[in-house]
């Protein structure tokens, strides 16, 4: 209990001071006076270059370079002095206090995944970008190895779910599309993630949105996403569907209840009911445009190459098939009625 | 009363072939159920399970198909004649062998079809089998081997149109053939003892009256 107050006090200590250290700070030196120099690479150099545009997409642009980078002043970087650095805990205690617990702590640091400068929420990044983190050390071809030992098509889970979707508690999944584009204009190379860059040359100076929210109301309807799929302008891009976590954990314990396929696999249409399109922006971060409710359940074109087997069936096709199977019990059925009712006259026969 | 023949139908390879087939088109329909319904259907221990038996199932099937397409074309050579109708079939046969179905068989009149190795089938059951042995195991064979390799066969799928689309020719496919299964047994018990037809597929001889068969004691 007293150890318990000791730590609030502390940390309202903590907080007390820093907020009044950053006014006096910010007044000696603001953010754009840093960006000044450190968004050109020709006056800082390649290692302490900070990517303006991407850096005011984070939250971490909100609370300005100061609020972590206290100590410098005026005079740097002349006074030859290290600019001091906030540890993440400093806010980030929650997720901390998460981390330092979990098996993981002990192989990195939250600067390892996280550059503090480029961390976006899970929302502003893409499933391809999650495991873009994972992949620095946990190499891939003998991660699929791993998983193939005893999950059927890993290579296909493993790129399309971010991995923190079995080995974290992350929750409140949504179907996130991506458009990714047939690399290297060969017939048959691989898809990959498409880059701003890519989709601003194919929308032709329309925002990027438009190929695929075609009449720009900011929402994707069905039928804009089968006008997309369909179209042979198109056959270089694909939508990719990944299932991501818009809530992330960080405490890196494998579910148990993943080992079970059905956590995904049998989680019934509630669960896939919510889809955006997610697309690069200029700074590197994604953004989300809501797509029709359901349109991962399309029979054929909403989302031609989505489908999680059990989880993501059309339950029109369902009925087709029902019918077909009904139209096999026509002839055992009234046949076989027949074949009762006269009966008699094939016993006559054999006599 | 006539007196009764023995004939060798069904060799050996169509039997195994034929019992194989029936093993592994079973387990695949009743695996397929859990694996699009999961939470309604849990036949077997779990999901992965049911995968895993339905794949292994499928690659069954897929073997078990092979070794008819060889005993057929290549060793016993007889494919054209056992699957594709002739034209007498066609024109005359269809006719006779539906109007016994439908009205003649009721009245208990015979079968106006009797089987030879040589020509196993009446015409309906030429017409069926042609499309279920070219057309339907091929094609639910092959879409079931494109989607269990994804990733190493994407532009294989692409050119299909889609996954969506390999699925929904998939499960289709395979409930036309799941029907025709009903059909099938039921067919099977028509003759003149519910077993009469089954029996010849598991130890290869039938049981015929002489006077159908005056130049098959070879």
């Amino acid at each position: 209990m007293i150890t318990q107050v000791f730590r609030k006090t502390m940390q309202i200590g903590v907080l007390l001071s820093l907020l009044t250290l950053v006014p006096t700070m910010a007044l000696a030196m603001e953010s754009s006076d840093c960006k000044s120099c450190h968004d050109d690479t020709d006056m800082v150099g390649e290692e302490l270059m900070i990517e303006a545009l991407t850096f005011d997409q984070t939250a971490h642009a909100e609370v300005g370079c100061p609020a972590c980078h206290s100590s410098v002043t005026e005079d740097h970087p002349d006074d030859g002095l290290a600019p001091s650095k906030a540890s993440c805990a400093e806010c980030h205690d929650g997720v901390s206090e998460e981390y330092v617990n979990s098996i993981h702590a002990e192989n990195a640091s939250c600067n390892d995944c996280h550059n503090p400068h480029r961390a976006l929420g899970p929302t502003a990044v893409s499933g391809q970008d999650m495991n873009l983190q994972c992949s620095t050390c946990h190499e891939n071809v003998e991660m699929q190895a791993k998983h193939a030992e005893w999950l059927p098509q890993a290579d296909l889970h493993i790129s399309t779910l971010p991995c923190i979707t079995c080995h974290s508690a992350s929750d409140e999944y949504v179907i996130s599309l991506y458009i990714i584009k047939r690399q290297s204009g060969t017939p048959f190379g691989g898809f990959e993630l498409a880059s701003y860059e890519e989709l601003n040359e194919l929308s032709g100076g329309k925002p990027v949105q438009e190929l695929v929210d075609i009449n720009a109301d900011g929402y994707i309807s069905l039928a804009e996403l089968r006008m997309f799929n369909r179209d042979s302008q198109n056959k270089q891009l694909r939508l990719q569907g990944m299932m991501t976590p818009e809530n992330v954990s960080h405490d890196f314990r494998t579910r148990n209840d993943r080992w079970d396929c059905s956590f995904c696999h049998a989680s019934g249409p509630e669960a896939m009911q919510v889809s955006y399109l997610s697309l690069a922006e200029s700074d590197g971060s994604f953004h989300r445009v809501s797509v029709e409710k359901g349109a991962v359940f399309d029979a054929l074109y909403g989302t031609p190459d989505f489908y999680m087997v059990g989880a993501s069936r059309s339950s029109a096709l369902n009925y087709v098939g029902m019918a077909i199977l009904a139209g096999g019990m026509v002839m055992p059925l009234g046949h076989g009625t027949l074949r009762f009712l006269t009966r008699k006259n094939r016993k006559d026969e054999e006599e | 009363m006539s007196s009764k023949i023995k004939i060798y139908l069904q060799p050996t390879p169509v039997r195994i072939w034929h019992w194989l087939n029936a093993l592994g088109i079973i387990t695949l329909c009743v695996t397929a159920v859990q694996i699009r319904f999961p939470e309604h259907v849990h036949l077997f221990a779990n999901y992965k399970a049911a995968i895993l038996l339905h794949n292994a199932a499928g690659l069954v099937v897929t073997f078990s198909f092979t070794l008819w397409f060889i005993y057929y074309a290549l060793v016993r050579r007889n494919m054209v004649d056992v699957y594709i109708p002739s034209v007498d079939d066609i024109q005359n046969g269809l006719l006779r062998q539906a109007k016994f179905y439908m009205l003649t068989y009721f009245l208990g009149w015979a079968n106006p079809h009797h089987p030879t190795p040589d020509n196993k089938f009446n015409p309906m059951q030429k017409s069926a089998y042609l499309a279920i042995m070219f057309l339907l195991v091929p094609l639910v064979s092959l879409t079931g081997l494109l989607l269990t390799n994804l990733s190493p066969m994407r532009d294989l799928v692409l050119l299909v149109g889609g996954l969506k689309i390999l699925i929904a020719i998939h499960f289709l496919l395979a409930c036309s053939l799941c029907a025709f299964l009903f059909t099938h047994v039921y067919l099977a018990t028509l003759g003149k003892t519910p077993m009469a037809y089954i029996k010849p597929m598991w130890t290869g001889w039938e049981e015929e009256d002489e006077d159908h068969h005056p130049h098959s004691a070879s």
